[in-house]
């Protein structure tokens, strides 16, 4: 019987490793670029020069939609996040007769975890969209040429800006959320039955379960999470140099590397502390 | 012997990058002196907008110099380039404004970014220019609601507005508006009058919004470079 021959094809091989090697490469370089984008917004926010008029005009504006005009959404998601996941978990708690840890339960759940994502999500839907169509059409529309002309720095001016407005703008509505979902829980769990307690004793378990870490770590986390999606939104839409790369594919591409920087930012944290 | 005055703006054999209407490589000589207003005539669009962004540093030639108030754009960074076109006011893309500002904003923002005047003095002072160009007043709405003969007068008040030093005009929708001769030409003395220079880059001499205007220097773009010409 005549041995079996496994023919290599080394083209191919070589082929696959090289495309494998050129992906590696591209994500690390762009991984590089987004750092040392982040640094620069980072060291020109830091510098006094940068906070002219227009910049602080934009700041605001930015801050207004992220904090201000987002509240109804802000709410409306407490809302429905505090009827099916604090009455739920107080539901199950007390049928298994466990109700002391409600409080655990919910820092654990909602003020570690689930807020700091939701706040990524929330910012990115009603906020990152508008930056990336906003600055998708910056170098399409001929406007960033005008910038440059009049010797407007478009980092200055609409990176710096949106960055800060988010990242301040995601704490307000970490904090937003998170007492509207605590309320609505009580007030659901409360209505059917499932507590006795009075609100100030639910609010009293809440804080006994957290840390001082507690105090710290979440609106980090939520600062950290506005800044980056900010980033990558502005950092997506002014990618954007030609007509032939359209307007509605930046926006699923901004939505997946927002998701991405979410969850890596939160995996993070949770590692580190 | 008296020292001649220094240029605003000059350019040293600059060379332009590819053009499309000519094969030979264009080297330009040009000396912009303190308020003088110069024409040139350049038939291409691309070309034109290669020279502004030549004689206002936002591309370097690929020979020569250009000089910006006796500093080579080159020599400098690109933040204090940015820095130094504080003193330059442009009246080139007239139908670009920005998504996310109103008119209004957009025309001030430069201002308000590079001098710390009051709101209320800047304002003033382009109403006043809003005025002379035809408008009532200043366009408060977004690019969108706003008519575009608006917007061409309102990119008029935005080129002008803070007495810059340098004002480049290159706008192929300026020559097409007639009724702009006027108070072009009107505000155009009104800058050389306190000392600023105006470089008009037109796609045709004898268009009617530049008719009007008093210029020292005349040129036409060939192949080879400016060639200067005489307006009848």
């Amino acid at each position: 019987m005549a041995p079996t021959t496994y023919s290599f094809d080394r083209g191919r091989i070589r082929r696959a490793l090289g495309g494998l090697g050129a992906i590696v490469r591209q994500g690390t370089s762009n991984l590089l670029l987004f750092v040392s984008f982040s640094a620069t917004v980072l060291v020109v926010a830091s510098r006094r020069s940068t906070w002219r008029r227009p910049v602080w005009l934009e700041f605001k504006r930015m801050l207004n939609n992220v904090a201000v005009r987002s509240l109804s959404t802000t709410v409306a998601t407490g809302l429905l996040i505090g009827v099916a996941l604090v009455s739920q978990a107080v539901y199950w708690l007390a049928a298994t007769g466990q109700t002391g840890l409600v409080g655990q339960v919910i820092v654990i759940l909602l003020i570690r975890e689930l807020v700091p994502i939701l706040v990524g999500l929330l910012i990115f839907g009603r906020n990152g969209t508008a930056t990336l169509i906003e600055l998708g059409e910056a170098h399409t529309g001929g406007w960033l040429r005008l910038f440059e002309i009049q010797g407007l720095d478009p980092m200055v001016l609409l990176v710096v800006p949106r960055a800060l407005a988010f990242a301040l703008g995601a704490f307000c509505m970490a904090t937003v959320l998170l007492l509207s979902t605590l309320l609505t829980g009580y007030l659901i769990a409360h209505g059917l039955g499932l507590i006795a307690y009075s609100i100030w004793d639910f609010s009293d378990m809440v804080q006994r379960a957290m840390t001082v870490r507690d105090f710290i770590v979440p609106p980090l986390k939520c600062i950290f999470i506005g800044f980056f999606v900010a980033l990558v939104c502005c950092a997506t839409g002014l990618g954007r140099r030609d007509e032939g790369d359209e307007l509605q594919r930046i926006v699923p591409r901004g939505f997946v590397r927002s998701a991405l920087a979410i969850l890596v930012i939160n995996g993070v944290f949770d590692l580190v502390g | 012997m008296a020292r001649p005055a220094r240029s605003i703006l000059s350019l040293q054999a600059a060379t332009l990058g590819e053009r499309q209407l000519s094969t030979t490589t264009t080297r330009i000589d040009l000396e912009l002196p303190r308020g003088g207003a110069t024409l040139v005539q350049v038939d291409d669009e691309i070309d034109a907008v290669a020279l502004v962004d030549l004689c206002i540093g936002l591309a370097a030639p690929t020979d020569g110099q250009v000089r910006f108030l006796g500093v080579d754009w080159q020599a400098r960074g690109a933040r204090e380039r940015l820095t130094r076109r504080r003193r330059i006011g442009t009246v080139v893309q007239t139908h670009v404004w920005p998504a996310h500002m109103s008119v209004l904003e957009s025309v001030l923002v430069a201002r308000f970014y590079h001098f710390d005047r009051p709101r209320e003095e800047v304002i003033a002072e382009a109403t006043a220019l809003a005025r002379l160009f035809g408008l009532p007043g200043l366009p408060v709405g977004r690019r969108e609601t706003t008519p575009r003969r608006a917007l061409v007068r309102a990119a008029c008040v935005r080129g002008f507005l803070g007495a810059p030093d340098l004002i480049v005009v290159q706008d192929q929708s300026l020559e097409a508006t007639a009724d702009l001769a006027v108070p072009m030409a009107q505000a155009i003395a009104e800058a050389l009058d306190r000392g600023a220079t105006v470089l008009w880059i037109v796609e045709s001499l004898a268009a009617e919004a530049a008719r009007f205007v008093t210029a020292e220097q005349v040129f036409r773009l060939g192949d080879h470079g400016l060639v200067q010409v005489r307006r009848r």
